[in-house]
């Protein structure tokens, strides 16, 4: 091998101000994958909004805004609205249970660490469809937490937990708390213990310490942690129309359904340009908020 | 930036995970073939309707890798093949979709002489009016949609779709989630037939809908009976196949074809005009039909069986399942439904509308 770290980014031809012919040649697998996987689809997506539909329900090219008039009919809007619900309740759960996870993973000792981040995956090595049918098994009216509840006398009659909102929002909590207690973790892992004994020193309460110095410095794996639950859960349809039984929907399953049984594509990519507004508007939002808080 | 970097981890570590799962998943290759056609098959088929291991013994007996891919409503089959999505090889429509896809010239012509099991099929599945002479299908199997009710958890008598969408059962009520479906009931009971689909009868039935809809506690057309057998409800309108399932387990799930709008269905196995592996398609086709390997889809799913041959092979207790082989008479007075052209989309964004708002 010859030495590499000697040359400088010049020799290289790599200048640390422009990007040369060669960096641009590194970055060409993620722009075509950019341009083709998300850019294109998202044009398609967009000019489909526009379109119309034939008697089979094939898209027919034109152009018309009443794809998106008929998103604001207010059948629509509160589905939206559930869904805004179901979505935050879920981040909100998924912030009290999986934070103080995060910190014991983050402080525990190495061999520890890698055992308990392991447990963290290990619901991922089965798909999660597989795991919601079991949710199905232990929450029916028939299942194992009803049948413990009346075999033990707690209950005279069985509790309805399937099909129900609160079906809906255990099965996003289930599935996507990994997604918060992972950027959490690196979060906690980099947190510098210098500066929590610094806050005791200061005469800081355990309470105080944790509200004005853990939860700042670990603020970033929270928002990130939150961007990565609300987003695919407010999109979610696989797990609501399993637990939901399709009469609490979600405006993912509206989409599903344009886009298959109901057989009105331009309509479902409208709501999903709308979707996909959300999503920005919460990016922009949640971003700015991070900005304000380190003024740094 | 501090936001990126656990984010970055976080989607390496996941995508990690997926790269783990995925391997074992895909299929091997298969070994080059000395016939025209490579040895696959990609088969877009209802859920619950085609059983795995007679598409192993398939894959067996002749060497050809069988894709499967499921949908639960001919509408949905509709979308994803007309939007090209997949090269599907062969599809399982219902007449009416049948109906649509040959007026819209979407399915290939069956080669007869590809074909000889078809002697297997009863005469009159073999002229029903969506295709004459099986032209561009064949009979899979038929059904019908009834009602089926828990008998030990609802007292009342149940015998036409009204009674199903009482408030007494309100949140105890599974429905296939399917537009055409769902109206045709509704038709039936205020007496018209399941194909008086217009904008004027539409426009009577909305009332009745908006009444019943917001009843229901589950739209399931993949499984139905699974919500019936947890007990999460306690009566539905559902598939026979899945009726006659619950009612071999325990008897005490009766199934009812009420005398207005219950109808018959049959689900056929089509070519579409875009296959890839045309014949395939038709060894697979002609391997279904086989009286053996027939008589076993219908042990598995018992839904009323078109092949003769098959039937003849199923025990006395299969024949006696009163969802799966309802008296003849019953039978003969059914109607199929016929294609809507345009007005499916209506019937389609009315149902979606109303089921949105129900809650």
């Amino acid at each position: 091998m010859p030495e590499p770290t000697r040359q400088s980014p010049t020799a290289l031809g790599l200048d640390p101000r422009r990007a040369s012919w060669k960096a641009w040649l590194l970055l060409a697998p993620l722009l075509v994958w950019l341009a083709l996987f998300v850019l294109l689809p998202t044009i398609l997506l967009i000019v489909t909004s526009f379109s119309n539909r034939d008697e089979l329900g094939r898209v027919v090219y034109s152009f018309n805004w009443d794809n998106y008039r008929r998103c604001f009919d207010p059948t629509w809007l509160s589905i939206f609205w559930d869904s805004i619900v179901y979505a935050l309740l879920a981040t909100f759960i998924c912030v009290l249970v999986g934070y103080p996870a995060a910190y014991t993973i983050g402080r525990a000792s190495p061999a520890n660490r890698r055992l308990l981040l392991t447990l963290v995956m290990v619901p991922f090595w089965t798909s999660f469809l597989i795991r919601t049918y079991a949710w199905i098994s232990v929450l029916s009216q028939e299942g194992l937490v009803n049948s413990l509840l009346l075999s033990s006398h707690i209950l005279p009659t069985p509790l309805s937990m399937m099909y129900t909102p609160f079906a809906i929002v255990l099965g996003l909590v289930y599935n996507y708390l990994p997604f918060m207690i992972l950027p959490i973790y690196t979060s906690v892992e980099k947190l510098d213990n210098s500066l929590v004994e610094a806050a005791y020193d200061l005469g800081a309460g355990p309470l105080r310490a944790f509200s004005r110095v853990i939860i700042p410095l670990t603020r970033p794996g929270i928002t990130a942690g939150a961007l990565l639950v609300f987003v695919p859960a407010i999109a979610m349809y696989a797990i609501t129309t399993l637990m939901g039984g399709g009469s609490n929907p979600t405006i993912g399953e509206v989409i599903q359904n344009q886009f298959t049984r109901a057989r009105n594509q331009p309509f479902g990519a409208a709501l999903g340009v709308l979707l996909m507004l959300l999503f920005l508007v919460c990016f922009f939002v949640l971003g700015r908020k991070k900005n304000s808080a380190h003024p740094v | 930036m501090k936001t990126i970097r656990p984010l970055i981890l976080t989607l390496l570590a996941l995508v990690l995970a997926a790269c783990g799962k995925s391997g074992p998943a895909s299929p091997p290759t298969a070994t080059t073939p000395a016939s025209a056609e490579p040895k696959k098959l990609s088969l877009f088929c209802w859920s619950e309707y085609v059983p795995q291991t007679i598409i192993d013994d398939f894959t067996k007996e002749t060497g050809i890798k069988v894709s499967v891919e499921n949908y639960s409503s001919n509408e949905e089959m509709l979308s994803k093949l007309l939007a090209g999505g997949g090269k599907y090889d062969l599809i399982q429509p219902s007449e009416y979709t049948i109906e649509a896809l040959i007026k819209d010239g979407q399915l290939l012509p069956l080669d007869p002489g590809a074909l000889t099991n078809l002697g297997n099929i009863a005469p009159e599945f073999r002229a029903m009016s969506f295709d004459l002479g099986n032209k561009y299908s064949v009979p899979y199997m038929a059904g019908f949609v009834g009602i089926c009710v828990n008998t030990s958890k609802i007292k009342t008598p149940v015998q036409s779709f009204a009674d199903v969408f009482v408030p007494a059962n309100k949140g105890r009520i599974v429905v296939l989630d399917d537009a055409r479906e769902i109206v045709s009931w509704a038709l039936g009971s205020i007496k018209l037939g399941i194909n008086d689909v217009t904008t004027e009868n539409l426009a009577l039935i909305t009332p009745l809908l908006k009444k019943w809809l917001p009843l229901v506690k589950v739209y399931d057309s993949d499984s139905p009976k699974t919500s019936l057998k947890n007990g999460d409800v306690d009566i539905g309108v559902i598939w026979s196949g899945e009726a006659a399932l619950l009612y071999a387990q325990d008897s005490k799930f009766a199934f009812i074809l009420p005398d207005d709008g219950a109808h018959l269905f049959v689900d056929n196995m089509s070519i579409p005009k875009t296959a890839s592996h045309p014949q395939n398609a038709h060894l697979f086709i002609n391997y279904l039909l086989r009286a053996d390997v027939s008589k076993r889809i219908s042990d598995a799913f018992p839904y009323y069986n078109p092949n003769l041959a098959a039937r003849q092979l199923l025990s006395t207790e299969q024949l006696a399942n009163p969802a799966s082989y309802p008296p003849a008479q019953k039978i003969s007075v059914m109607q199929t439904f016929r294609d809507l052209g345009q007005l499916s989309a209506t019937v389609d964004e009315l149902v979606t509308q109303i089921k949105a708002k129900g809650k």
